[in-house]
């Protein structure tokens, strides 16, 4: 127990064994923190882990689709249902995305939102459809719908509207690794083929396998990576404050960089990492 | 009798009032930058990739100004800076 407050001690106050600057600020310590770095970026670039899905983001249409039933139960609506036909519709509209390199409703060659979904045998009475790319979390992408004065809420709140599909899927877009996310609404015509409805409680069981099968993250390596970034800099962040706090307390003055612009530096990085987590919607 | 740490901080803001504020400026404006161009993976690393590099500038002019500078002190900001832009590479161009 001495040992490891020693350790402590060694590592956030500064103190005469130390140089009188808290270790885990020297030099050497912030190299070993580089040469981490540097190897995770090499590891996930190398291990390809940006090609599992779920690694360049943290979100799933699982998550998407809870979210935005919770908000239809905020506004006294009912729960979308999830439609695997609308869910298909919205993975080829992803994929000609990627392949027409487009972000837009519509296809350079004059494809509508609705062409993909007719296209899977779901005749509609409504039918609507919301974009977003670049999120890392399923809730912003979600909050910024839900924030969007062009139409996105009014989808989401639409109360015409029964079903629901969701594709979340990776790829390159203008050059750019990009999640698109593809939401379309439907309303089935009445009298038409009804596709076969998953009900919201059954979402989890087989009949969403194609949805889990594609979208789902088969790795939390984003999340993790994500949650490791704000605690090392919460960690930076500590050790600056502890080692300016004992450095003017026991007045001592020294050769080293400065504290207080450290601590300004990492906090507009972490305000930084939070707007970045942010994407597009349309 | 020691004197409190707000002391120290304000002490330190007030002798160096327009480095921090040069700093606070560019962060600021490094914000600005990362939402006007949000979502556009390629331009946010950019962005923080411009933004590590002003602040090793910024610590080298402001440790040359109170005449502080030392080889050190320059290999630290230069370590935190490429901490940073490695780590948050991860998360921006993955």
């Amino acid at each position: 127990m001495e040992k490891v407050k020693n350790f402590i001690h060694h590592l956030f106050i500064p103190h005469e064994e130390n140089n009188f600057r808290a270790k885990s600020l020297h030099t050497d310590f912030l190299t070993v923190y580089l040469v981490i770095a540097f190897l995770m970026t090499m590891v996930f670039k190398q291990g390809n882990f940006r090609n599992v899905l779920g690694f360049a983001t943290d979100i799933s249409a699982d998550k998407l689709y809870q979210l935005v039933n919770e908000q239809r139960q905020k506004n006294n609506l009912p729960s979308l249902v999830l439609n695997s036909s609308l869910s298909l519709a919205a993975q080829k509209k992803a994929e000609n995305m990627f392949q027409e390199n487009y972000w837009s409703h519509y296809s350079p060659d004059g494809k509508t939102p609705w062409d993909f979904i007719l296209g899977t045998g779901y005749k509609y009475e409504y039918a609507g459809e919301n974009l977003a790319k670049n999120f890392l979390f399923s809730n912003g992408v979600v909050d910024a719908w839900m924030n969007s004065t062009a139409g996105h809420r009014e989808n989401i709140l639409k109360k015409e509207y029964t079903e629901v599909g969701y594709a979340i899927v990776n790829g390159i877009l203008n050059g750019e690794q990009t999640t698109l996310v593809v939401q379309l609404f439907g309303t089935p015509l009445a009298g038409s083929f009804v596709p076969k409805l998953v009900q919201a409680e059954e979402v989890s069981a087989p009949l969403q396998i194609l949805a889990q099968k594609t979208f789902q993250p088969k790795i939390n390596a984003f999340n993790l990576t994500f949650n490791f970034n704000v605690i090392f800099m919460a960690f930076l962040l500590l050790a600056l404050a502890l080692d300016f706090y004992f450095a003017s307390k026991f007045n001592i003055i020294r050769i080293a960089g400065k504290n207080t612009a450290h601590f300004l530096f990492i906090i507009f990085i972490l305000m930084g990492l939070f707007i970045s987590t942010i994407g597009t919607i349309i | 009798m020691a004197k409190p740490v707000s002391f120290h901080l304000k002490k330190e803001l007030k002798n160096n009032f327009f480095d921090y504020l040069l700093l606070i400026t560019a962060g600021i404006f490094f914000l600005i930058l990362l939402n006007i161009f949000r979502g556009q993976r390629v331009i946010e690393f950019i962005v923080l990739v411009s933004f590590a590099f002003f602040y090793i500038i910024w610590g080298v002019y402001h440790h040359i100004i109170n005449e502080t500078f030392h080889l050190k002190t320059v290999i630290e900001y230069i370590l935190i800076a490429f901490i940073i832009i490695f780590l948050l590479k991860i998360i921006i161009l993955p």
